[in-house]
C-alpha cells in the first residue's frame, strides 16, 4: 500500500479468491472508514478472480460510497477485466490504465470541489439580504 | 469416374478447447461431419478421415456422425495419406479430394475436379485471396510414384491451382469459428444451422426448450438438447450449440456457447466463445478459467450425475416393481376395522 496525497493505492493480491480475498478485505476494511476514503486498487498483478474475488471489491466500494468516497480500478489485466464483464460489475467501477492516472483523478475532482463556491443549501437562503436591510 | 475423398483432422489444439476446433459443433454440427456430408453429396464413392489424435472425434463417433466414413488414427498424415491413396487406386478410385477438417470452402467439387483432369497433373491445389488452402485433388495411381509430402506442400503457379471466388473460412483458432457462425447466421454464406427455422433468423434444434419470457432476437440458434430459462436474452449472432444450459436473466451476445457448456445466473456473454468452465473473450483476447461451477461449467459433470440419479431412480422403480409383483402373488390380509379408527361414526 502507499499513498498519493490523500489518495491510497492497494495493490490486489494475484488471486482473488475466497481466502486472499478475506485477507485483503481484513486489511482494507480500516482503510475504508475514515471519511472519504479515496481508493485505488492496482490489478496488474490479478491473475485469476472468482464470484468472491467480485464480492470483496463489490464490498469495498461500497463502504467507500458510504462514507462518500470512491473506489476506482487500475492497470486492469485483461483477464480481470473479462471477468469483470461477465458478472455484470465492469460499469460499477472508473478504470484506469494506470495508478496513477487513477489517483490524478481523485485530485482532478478535489480541485475542482475547491474551486467551486460553497453548495447553495451550506448558506441560509436570504441571510445576506436580510442583514444589508437592517 | 472414381472419386474419393480423405479428410485429414489435425492434432492441433488451442486453450480454449481439449480437442479440434474441426470436431466441434458448429451450429449443429461439426466441420467434419459437414466436409463429409458434402462429399456424399456429391456421390464420392469412399471417404476416409484421417485424425492425429484419437478423442478428437470420440464423441462424434458414439453420435454417429461419421458413419459414412471411414475413421482412421494416424501418427504420421503424409504417410497415412500417401497409404490411403495407394488403397484408393488398388480399389479403382482414379482421383481423390483431400481436404483439411478446419477449413470450410463452398466451391463446386466437380467442378474443381474437371479443372484438375483437364490440366493433366498430379495435384491441383485450391487458392483463394489470401493464398492457397488446405484442399488439393490428387490423381491417385500417379501420387504413387511422387513424394506426395512435398506436392502438397509445394505452391503452384497460379494457372495449375483452381482459384476459388466462393465463401471460404480457415477455422483455426476460435475466433474463426465465431466469424463462420456470424457469417452463417447473417446468411453471408451457404452454411445452414441444423435444427428448424421457427422465425425467420431463429433456429432451434431438437428437444430444444426456450422459457416464454426468455427473448430471442434473430439471427440466432439454440442447439439440441439446450435448455434457456426465463428472462436471459439470446442476440446479435449468437449460437447455443447443443446440450447447454443457459440460466435466468443472462445475456448472450455475439458469442458462441459451445456444446455442454453451463451458464450461469445474471451473466453478461458478450463477444465471446465459452465452452464449459473456459471462455474466451474477443475483446480482451484472452481465455479465462473460470473456477466457479455456479458461474460456469462443463454440463458433462452435471450429466454424469444425473445418469447416476436416473440409475438410481431406475433401480427404485425395479425394486418397486418385484415387491408389487410379490404383493400381488400374495395378496395382503384384509384391514380390521376398530371402533376408534373408524372416521366414519355414529
Amino acid at each position: 500500500m502507499y499513498t498519493r496525497g490523500p489518495v491510497i493505492v492497494m495493490e490486489l493480491p494475484e488471486q482473488l479468491n475466497h481466502a486472499e480475498g478475506g485477507a485483503f478485505l481484513a486489511e482494507m476494511q480500516p482503510l475504508l472508514e475514515i471519511h472519504r476514503p479515496r481508493v485505488v486498487l492496482d490489478c496488474s498483478q490479478v491473475q485469476h478472480m472468482d464470484s468472491a474475488g467480485i464480492e470483496v471489491l463489490l464490498h469495498c466500494v461500497e463502504e467507500a460510497m458510504k462514507r462518500d468516497g470512491d473506489l476506482k480500478l487500475a492497470a486492469l489485466s485483461p483477464a480481470a477485466a473479462a471477468i469483470l464483464e461477465l458478472m455484470r460489475v465492469d460499469r460499477l467501477f472508473e478504470v484506469f490504465a494506470s495508478a496513477d492516472e487513477a489517483a490524478r483523478s481523485f485530485h482532478a475532482v478535489a480541485s475542482i470541489e475547491e474551486s467551486q463556491s460553497p453548495p447553495w443549501y451550506s448558506v441560509p437562503y436570504g441571510l445576506p439580504d436580510l442583514k444589508s436591510a437592517s | 469416374m472414381g472419386l474419393g475423398a480423405i479428410v485429414v483432422i489435425g492434432a492441433e489444439r488451442e486453450s480454449l478447447l481439449a480437442g479440434p476446433l474441426a470436431c466441434v459443433d458448429i451450429l449443429g454440427r461439426s466441420m467434419v461431419e459437414r466436409a463429409i456430408e458434402r462429399f456424399v453429396r456429391y456421390e464420392v464413392e469412399a471417404v476416409t478421415v484421417l485424425a492425429e489424435s484419437e478423442e478428437c472425434y470420440g464423441s462424434r463417433t458414439s453420435a454417429g456422425g461419421l458413419d459414412s466414413a471411414n475413421v482412421k488414427v494416424v501418427a504420421d498424415v503424409v504417410s497415412a495419406i500417401t497409404e490411403q491413396l495407394k488403397e484408393y487406386a488398388e480399389k479403382g478410385i482414379e482421383h481423390s479430394f483431400i481436404v483439411s477438417g478446419s477449413m470450410y470452402a463452398e466451391t463446386d467439387l466437380l467442378d474443381l475436379f474437371y479443372f484438375h483432369r483437364e490440366a493433366q497433373q498430379i495435384v491441383t491445389r485450391g487458392i483463394d485471396r489470401e493464398g492457397p488452402l488446405d484442399l488439393w485433388v490428387v490423381d491417385c495411381a500417379k501420387a504413387r510414384e511422387a513424394d506426395l509430402g512435398i506436392l502438397l506442400k509445394e505452391e503452384q503457379e497460379p494457372g495449375n491451382s483452381y482459384f476459388i471466388r466462393d465463401y471460404v473460412s480457415r477455422v483455426t483458432q476460435p475466433q474463426d469459428l465465431r466469424r463462420l457462425v456470424s457469417d452463417a447466421l447473417a446468411g453471408r454464406c451457404a452454411l445452414r444451422p441444423s435444427g428448424r427455422e421457427i422465425r425467420p433468423g431463429i433456429w432451434i434444434g431438437e428437444r430444444a426448450e426456450v422459457h416464454r419470457r426468455a427473448r430471442i432476437v434473430a439471427p440466432a440458434y439454440i442447439g439440441c438438447g439446450s435448455k434457456v430459462e426465463e428472462d436471459t436474452l439470446i442476440t446479435r449472432c449468437s449460437s447455443i450449440e447443443r446440450d447447454c444450459y443457459v440460466d435466468c436473466g443472462t445475456v448472450i451476445e455475439d458469442s458462441s456457447i459451445l456444446a455442454n457448456t453451463h451458464v450461469g445466473i445474471w451473466l453478461d456473454v458478450c463477444h465471446a466463445v465459452a465452452s464449459g468452465n473456459k471462455l474466451l473473450s474477443l475483446g480482451h483476447d484472452v481465455v479465462v478459467e473460470i473456477s466457479d461451477p455456479s458461474v460456469m461449467r462443463s454440463n458433462d459433470e452435471t450429466r454424469r450425475a444425473l445418469d447416476l440419479s436416473l440409475q438410481h431412480v431406475e433401480q427404485q422403480v425395479v425394486a418397486a416393481i418385484e415387491v408389487a409383483a410379490i404383493q400381488r402373488e400374495q395378496p395382503p390380509a384384509p384391514e380390521t376395522w376398530q371402533l376408534g379408527a373408524n372416521p366414519i361414526q355414529g
